[in-house]
């Protein structure tokens, strides 16, 4: 079995993050860059399930600017067999679209039997890429399992929804995306690190995968203003003179909250 | 594929400082209509801001669709207006932020590289100018009526009893390097759990609990190593008879110890005896970080960690954990100046003969126990470099579980 895990690097969320005030991209220098943490939860459920079932090849996929190798290879010291990287400067700034139909050449050329996505990113929180996935592929596609069980021919999970739990099922190939409800990540070992060096990671670009980028005639997002957050202004303090909830509610009715 | 007649949208460009994007050109010819008609009410609130330069450009290329989609429009004018308005407002204060290419000096910490040079050497130059005042002070007091007699009274240090022999045990040698060796790291990783906001990893117990960073893992399992050594240094301390050397047995101790301090300060020092008695103010000193710093330290450290029992409602209103969290770290800067101090001294006062005292268990002076002290040095600087969680983290999963989170 091929698992095809999908992983991406971004700001990490313990610092402040920052978009470029020009160009309403992340800001890459103002922030240490990581491994999403769903993408590593991603990785650790197929991990599990290679640790256990002799056979399974495990390949982590990133779309990302070149800088991104370092985070890559972590992928590959926590276990994963070998990893594609995908990068190309006509990707800057690249709209869900163009990403999931580049992402779909690289793993319709690397075969695949299941894809393993987090559900949504922390930078982007745009949580479209599975879904659109799915339907480049031309698989079935089960969103945000909260629990996964892999088989031979078949993935299943369960999936929290407003009224309960749906369990869901799909023949493979397929195309799952997880919830931060699956265990972390594990912690890279000393071999693992060691034997990350020596694994396979392709760098494909554009021209490999046969995409392009600026095709006048595909409809693409671009953006159009971008501000900083205006700063959290005080909030209103209500102070009990015995009126308070009147006050309350005429505050709630003035914001339209009630 | 033909071009129609309506121009490409365009948005921020892709680089800072690069031409809006896309680049200029026409929409093909049968996407276009229908996009400008889906996409009226946005069409219609482009020309509506009138923010600055760049802004404007890719509202002016935009346009044409508007006139174009105009008669699209036919939504009522109160609904319409809405979206109008409240986005034109973003805009003004996002297009004047860019616009302020200030270079500013960048910044150490708190100040530029300009302003920490001045301001190390104005401290070194107050330094020294405050050393010379009290090595003058101190000269000055020798002088003073009675004070010649109270030196020649109380040399800085009183005798002994025939019973406590001298030199330095190989269990005090073991002791002091295992010392050195565990205090470098504990300090290190303290700070680093006091500092870190994003720990490297985690560790979890093997009987489950509460995750605590790998840096706080490492930082009490030093803790309980350093503990262990301290236990058994005091118990042989005793057993030996030696603790008579770092114990104040007489009130001399005090008068002594003010002796010693002034000597120091006039720079004309007391005599090195260290391997039979030290003076009293070293022997102060000692006994000060071996049965006040060192237990101050652990049970300030005990009562941060897991290891004390949190439900103990009556304990923890006499010692409230805040109580220890002032004291330890202040207890550390203690160590630290202590460190330097004695450090400093040590190879101020004859270092090769002090170094053979402690490293190699003689009291002659050949580089015997230098070389023993830079090994020491070498063991420790090597636990500081392995002290990092790739290494770490294997010893700690023996222990319990290791997660990045």
């Amino acid at each position: 079995m091929k698992i095809v895990v999908l992983v991406k690097e971004v700001p990490d969320t313990y610092g402040d993050r920052k978009l470029n005030l020009e160009t309403g991209l992340a800001d890459r220098e103002a922030s240490e860059a990581v491994i999403d943490e769903i993408g590593e939860r991603a990785l650790e459920l197929a991990l599990t399930y290679a640790d256990a079932h002799e056979g399974t090849e495990v390949a982590v996929l990133s779309l990302a600017p070149e800088g991104a190798t370092a985070t890559i290879r972590k992928g590959l010291a926590m276990g994963a067999g070998s990893a594609i990287h995908v990068s190309d400067e006509a990707l800057r700034g690249a709209d869900l679209g163009l990403t999931a139909e580049t992402l779909a050449a690289a793993i319709r050329r690397a075969g695949f039997d299941l894809v393993i996505t987090g559900n949504v990113s922390t930078d982007g929180s745009g949580g479209m890429i599975p879904a659109m996935l799915a339907e480049l592929l031309d698989v079935p596609h089960a969103t945000g399992l909260s629990s996964v069980e892999i088989s031979d021919g078949a993935v299943s999970g369960t999936r929290p929804v407003e009224s309960g739990v749906q369990k869901v099922s799909a023949d493979l190939p397929a195309v799952i995306s997880i919830t931060e409800a699956l265990p972390g990540a594990r912690f890279p070992n000393f071999k693992g690190i060691m034997a990350a060096k020596k694994k396979p990671l392709e760098v494909l670009t554009l021209a490999d995968l046969g995409i392009t980028a600026d095709n006048p005639e595909a409809a693409r997002s671009i953006m159009l203003t971008i501000a900083e957050k205006p700063p959290h202004a005080a909030g209103v303090k209500i102070i009990d003179e015995g009126d308070a909830g009147e006050k309350l509610a005429d505050f709630l009715v003035e914001n339209r909250l009630a | 594929m033909t071009l129609g007649t309506t121009s490409l949208r365009r948005g921020l460009p892709r680089v800072p400082g690069g031409e809006p994007w896309p680049p200029a050109g026409l929409a093909p010819a049968v996407a276009a209509a229908p996009a400008a008609q889906a996409d009226s009410g946005h069409v219609a609130q482009a020309p509506a801001p009138a923010p600055a330069a760049r802004v404007v450009e890719a509202v002016a290329e935009a346009e044409p669709s508007a006139t174009a989609s105009a008669p699209a429009a036919t939504t009522p004018p109160e609904a319409a207006a809405r979206p109008v308005v409240a986005p034109a407002a973003q805009p003004v204060v996002a297009a004047e932020k860019p616009v302020r290419p200030k270079p500013e000096a960048r910044l150490y910490g708190s100040r530029t590289r300009g302003q920490w040079i001045k301001l190390v050497v104005l401290l070194a130059v107050g330094a020294v100018a405050a050393a010379g005042i009290l090595v003058l002070a101190a000269r000055g007091v020798t002088t003073l009526p009675g004070v010649p007699e109270f030196l020649k009274r109380y040399p800085g240090a009183y005798l002994l009893p025939d019973t406590v022999e001298p030199g330095f045990p190989w269990w005090a040698q073991w002791a002091h390097f295992l010392n050195i060796f565990l205090m470098v790291l504990i300090i290190r990783s303290g700070y680093q759990v006091r500092t870190q906001q994003k720990p490297p990893a985690f560790w979890t117990p093997k009987r489950g609990g509460k995750k605590i960073s790998i840096n706080l893992w490492l930082h009490q399992s030093l803790d309980i190593l350093w503990l262990a050594n301290g236990l058994i240094f005091v118990v042989l301390l005793f057993a030996s008879g030696r603790w008579m050397r770092i114990v104040p047995t007489s009130w001399e101790a005090v008068p002594n110890a003010l002796s010693a301090l002034l000597q120091y300060m006039t720079l004309d020092w007391p005599v090195e005896s260290g391997w039979v008695n030290y003076n009293s103010l070293q022997q102060i000193m000692y006994f000060i970080v071996v049965f006040i710093a060192a237990p101050l330290a652990a049970i300030t450290g005990v009562r941060m960690s897991e290891f004390w029992p949190k439900d103990a409602k009556r304990l923890n209103k006499i010692y409230p954990v805040e109580v220890a969290r002032a004291i330890h770290f202040p207890t550390m800067l203690f160590f630290v100046l202590f460190i330097l101090i004695h450090v400093f001294l040590v190879f101020a006062t004859g270092a090769l003969r002090n170094l053979n005292h402690m490293f190699g268990g003689t009291d002659v002076v050949n580089w015997v126990g230098f070389w023993l002290f830079a090994a020491a040095i070498a063991i420790t600087a090597a636990g500081w470099y392995a002290a990092r969680p790739l290494i770490i983290a294997p010893i700690a999963r023996l222990f319990g579980q290791v997660s990045s989170r």
